[in-house]
């Protein structure tokens, strides 16, 4: 799953270890969704979401909602 | 799986594991010196000592699971794999180990070793995991 946490954190000038904090979860959590190497759950993708102020769809994207758009 | 932030996770297990471990540590002496002191006391209470030195590290299991209940998601399934290897090292090693034992191949295990070999075993596979970039087995 292709995401864009990285630029959002970015965006608000955050390191990983300051979002982490304001999520309640670890540093390597953070790292691991940035790089794609772990898929949240829905309700940490929602909170994730929620704290940038946008859609869980602007913040995750699977593909799949490009590839029905197209056919 | 709680409200505990992974930071508050952690400070609540190492704020319970330390004191836990240091009465495992004063059982250990306490009780081979209290059964010396009484004698020859009945099996009942050699028995009674034997499992209260040992409830410690069964209290170290519970905080674990605490600690894995209260952690965030990312941690617990990394932990949860290490774990699962760990074990899955130490029952085949034990199980091995008792067919060798039982075709009179190798001595006797002795049973204590197979603590340390559990957490040897699963510190080994959460080493292994994060050098893999946080996959133990996946």
């Amino acid at each position: 799953m292709n995401n864009r946490l990285k630029e959002l954190r970015a965006a608000h000038g955050w390191s990983q270890g300051a979002l982490a904090d304001e999520l309640g979860v670890s540093r390597q959590s953070v790292n691991a969704i940035e790089t794609g190497r772990y898929d949240p759950s829905l309700p940490l993708a929602f909170r994730i979401a929620r704290l940038f102020g946008v859609a869980i769809e602007d913040v995750f994207d699977d593909g799949e909602g490009e590839r029905a758009a197209a056919e | 799986m709680t409200d505990v932030t992974y930071k508050e996770a952690n400070r609540r297990y190492r704020r319970m594991f330390l004191p836990v471990m240091a009465v495992y540590v004063v059982a250990c002496f306490a009780g081979p010196l209290a059964l010396k002191a009484m004698g020859d006391p009945p099996d009942w209470v050699m028995a009674g000592i034997a499992v209260f030195t040992a409830l410690p590290i069964a209290a170290v299991f519970w905080l674990k699971g605490r600690w894995l209940l209260e952690t965030d998601e990312y941690t617990r399934a990394r932990q949860v794999e290490a774990m699962l290897v760990g074990g899955g090292v130490t029952v085949c090693f034990a199980i091995i180990w008792g067919f060798l034992e039982l075709f009179e191949l190798v001595p006797n295990l002795w049973t204590f070793l197979i603590g340390p070999i559990y957490f040897a075993s699963y510190g080994l596979a959460y080493l292994v995991g994060k050098l893999r970039g946080g996959r133990v087995v996946s």
